[in-house]
């Protein structure tokens, strides 16, 4: 926004520094806010996406050794027994990892935000500038915001390659278990951009740093284990049952590869749905007399099967993102009025 | 007798600032209190009490910190918020909050890159002027040296109104006096008007030509130095047993000490002051003084600070 650049006139010193910074900009010129907001976390932002660089180069090397594993056997036409030689544990070590990011970024970058200014004063400093408090405040959380899109989705996107060769498979990292479901898609890149928002509001709300760190941790935590009570039931439930009895061969429902399986039951005659527990007992005559009482005639199956893995995703996402979207109207509104 | 007919619409010269009714209510209590004065722009106003009597909060007021619990405040006539408000008005926080990890260069860029009437020569001159290298990071500085680079930041800001909040209190003699001498030229120069805060009574009777007295969250004095001096008498004689001569009673007394066999009384004359005493026209800090140990002392708004306590529609 501004354009004033010092010239000889006002000393050597200031137009020597001005050179040198515009030089650090690596041709990017930053003003006004924009450039304060910058230079403030500049630290945050390049371990950021230092830190990404080295994260896809990694997933891409990997991807690539797995790709001439594969490759082995025949893919994408996979010959049998690839599953028994693969190895699945940097897919999974990854996955877990990958898992760490809202959480890191929300308390690392989130949540010193708004605090760190507010408990060493510098947002009396900033507010004492000729520019509003309000634009202070949406720098703040759009240049962080923007950081954090852009990491996320690169992470997210290399991790996403890496892993669809071998997804379908039952036998490698399940797409309905958290490691999987929230390291892939537009999953990471909407529980960070949450847990940073509620970092910044918490940050805002508490005034101290280290506090806010640590409250915004349990934040985490908590959104963690709400967000795996919660993830399955994005899901449709899909039923299928079989009337061929419940014993013996080929009785059993056909479900597509790697789906979820979310229940199952016994049905009866009248089309009621029985737990398929409720007619164990000791002798194998005494279990037929209790399924001909009950009048079991198959099998009642619920699951979720893979191809809603994404569709899930992005409804989920977009959840989290409305949540994160009235966070941050909470947080232009509070601060506007009372952040000093 | 002062008179408080100088309608504020009328006068010849603008208000920097117009406080009517102004209060501010924290959780344990009012930090400021029904407070109604103008400030009229091109004075070097001190602004005198005890800690805790609500200066920082009027500051911050003034600066768009905080918001008034109650009553209005406009900077130049227009709200602290606005834009034009921010623009005009510098403050420099008592605590002169600086970014740790940025150089003084950096510090001064914020500067530039903040305000559009940016004066980096004049910043630069006083920092230059406390040989306080540009490439030093501010967290290795002397509190001395924050202090300076703090108010270059609020000096290259060009302010038309500069507020400070205890802005000599870590400094030492010579720089106080250096930077005291910096600021009163400039706002000579330019016609800013300044407000600050100080403990140091001594120093504001050298430079400030307006004061604002607050004490127990109110505003007790509020006028013009020389103004706020002759509108008072201080009487010194002799009393017996403690007594003070019935005459005083003819008169408001502000304050009245004994040690001794003599009486010293700062009053407030209503009619001559003839009496059974000597009578003098008393310095800022035997004025200051005796207010601030006299919380129930009637207040005295002097007529070029006086406003109508309640706003009326404009």
């Amino acid at each position: 926004m501004s354009t004033m650049t010092s010239t000889g006139s006002t000393g050597s010193t200031s137009s020597d520094s001005a050179r040198t910074e515009a030089g650090r900009g690596r041709g990017l010129r930053l003003g006004g806010m924009t450039w304060l907001v910058w230079r403030q976390h500049r630290a945050a932002y390049w371990t950021l996406l230092a830190a990404t660089a080295v994260a896809v180069a990694l997933m891409v090397y990997q991807r690539q050794q797995m790709m001439t594993f594969l490759d082995g056997y025949g893919y994408p036409h996979l010959k049998d027994g690839w599953e028994e030689k693969f190895d699945h544990a940097p897919l999974n070590s990854t996955a877990q990892l990958l898992q760490l990011l809202p959480v890191l970024i929300g308390v690392f970058l989130g949540a010193p935000l708004l605090a760190g200014d507010l408990e060493s004063g510098t947002a009396k400093l900033v507010s004492a500038q000729s520019v509003s408090r309000v634009r202070w405040i949406t720098t703040k959380l759009g240049l962080s915001a923007l950081v954090v899109v852009v990491c996320t989705t690169a992470v997210s996107a290399a991790f996403t390659w890496w892993w669809s060769p071998v997804r379908p498979s039952s036998y490698s990292l399940s797409w309905y278990d958290d490691a999987g479901f929230d390291s892939s898609g537009p999953m990471p890149v909407a529980l960070t951009l949450l847990t940073v928002v509620a970092g910044v509001a918490i940050g805002m709300l508490l005034r101290r740093t280290l506090l806010s760190m640590v409250v915004t941790l349990g934040f985490a935590v908590a959104l963690r284990l709400v967000w795996s009570h919660f993830r399955l039931s994005l899901g449709d439930v899909v039923t299928v049952s079989t009337h061929n009895g419940v014993k013996g061969e080929n009785v059993y429902p056909n479900l597509p590869d790697s789906a979820n399986l979310v229940d199952q039951s016994y049905l009866t005659a009248s089309g009621d749905t029985i737990g398929w527990d409720s007619c164990n007992a000791a002798t194998e005559k005494a279990m037929n007399a209790c399924l001909e009482k009950a009048q079991v005639v198959g099998w009642s199956v619920d699951y979720i099967p893979m191809s809603q893995m994404s569709g899930m995703q992005w409804l989920g996402a977009s959840i989290l993102l409305a949540l994160t979207a009235g966070i941050v109207a909470f947080v232009i509104l509070w601060g506007r009025k009372r952040l000093v | 007798m002062m008179s408080y007919e100088t309608g504020h619409g009328g006068s010849a010269d603008a208000s920097a600032i117009e406080a009517r009714g102004v209060g501010r209510k924290y959780r344990r209590g009012w930090a400021l209190q029904d407070c109604s004065f103008r400030l009229p722009a091109g004075r070097i106003c001190g602004l005198v009490g005890p800690n805790g009597a609500g200066k920082t909060t009027l500051m911050a007021i003034a600066a768009n910190l905080l918001e008034p619990t109650t009553g209005t405040l406009r900077v130049f006539g227009a709200a602290p918020e606005s834009a034009e408000a921010t623009r005009r008005t510098a403050f420099l926080a008592q605590e002169k909050p600086l970014f740790r990890r940025f150089t003084v260069a950096e510090t001064l860029r914020m500067g530039r890159e903040l305000n559009p009437g940016w004066d980096q020569r004049a910043a630069e001159n006083i920092v230059r002027a406390g040989n306080v290298p540009f490439d030093a990071k501010i967290g290795t500085l002397s509190g001395g040296q924050r202090t300076r680079v703090a108010f270059a930041v609020a000096f290259g800001k060009r302010p038309d109104l500069l507020l400070l909040d205890e802005p000599m209190s870590d400094l030492d003699p010579l720089v106080r006096h250096e930077l005291m001498g910096t600021l009163l030229a400039e706002a000579a120069e330019r016609g800013t008007t300044v407000l600050m805060s100080s403990h140091m009574l001594t120093e504001l009777e050298n430079t400030c030509d307006y004061l604002l007295v607050i004490a127990g969250g109110g505003l007790r004095l509020a006028g013009e130095v020389d103004e706020l001096r002759t509108a008072h008498t201080l009487l010194t004689g002799a009393h017996s047993d403690g007594r003070t001569p019935p005459e005083l009673a003819y008169h408001t007394v502000v304050e009245t000490r004994i040690s001794g066999r003599q009486f010293t009384s700062l009053v407030r004359p209503d009619g001559p002051v003839t009496g059974p005493w000597q009578a003098g026209t008393p310095n800022l800090e035997e004025l200051l003084l005796a207010y601030l140990r006299s919380p129930e002392a009637p207040p005295l708004i002097g007529p070029s600070s006086y406003v109508a306590p309640q706003a009326v529609a404009a």
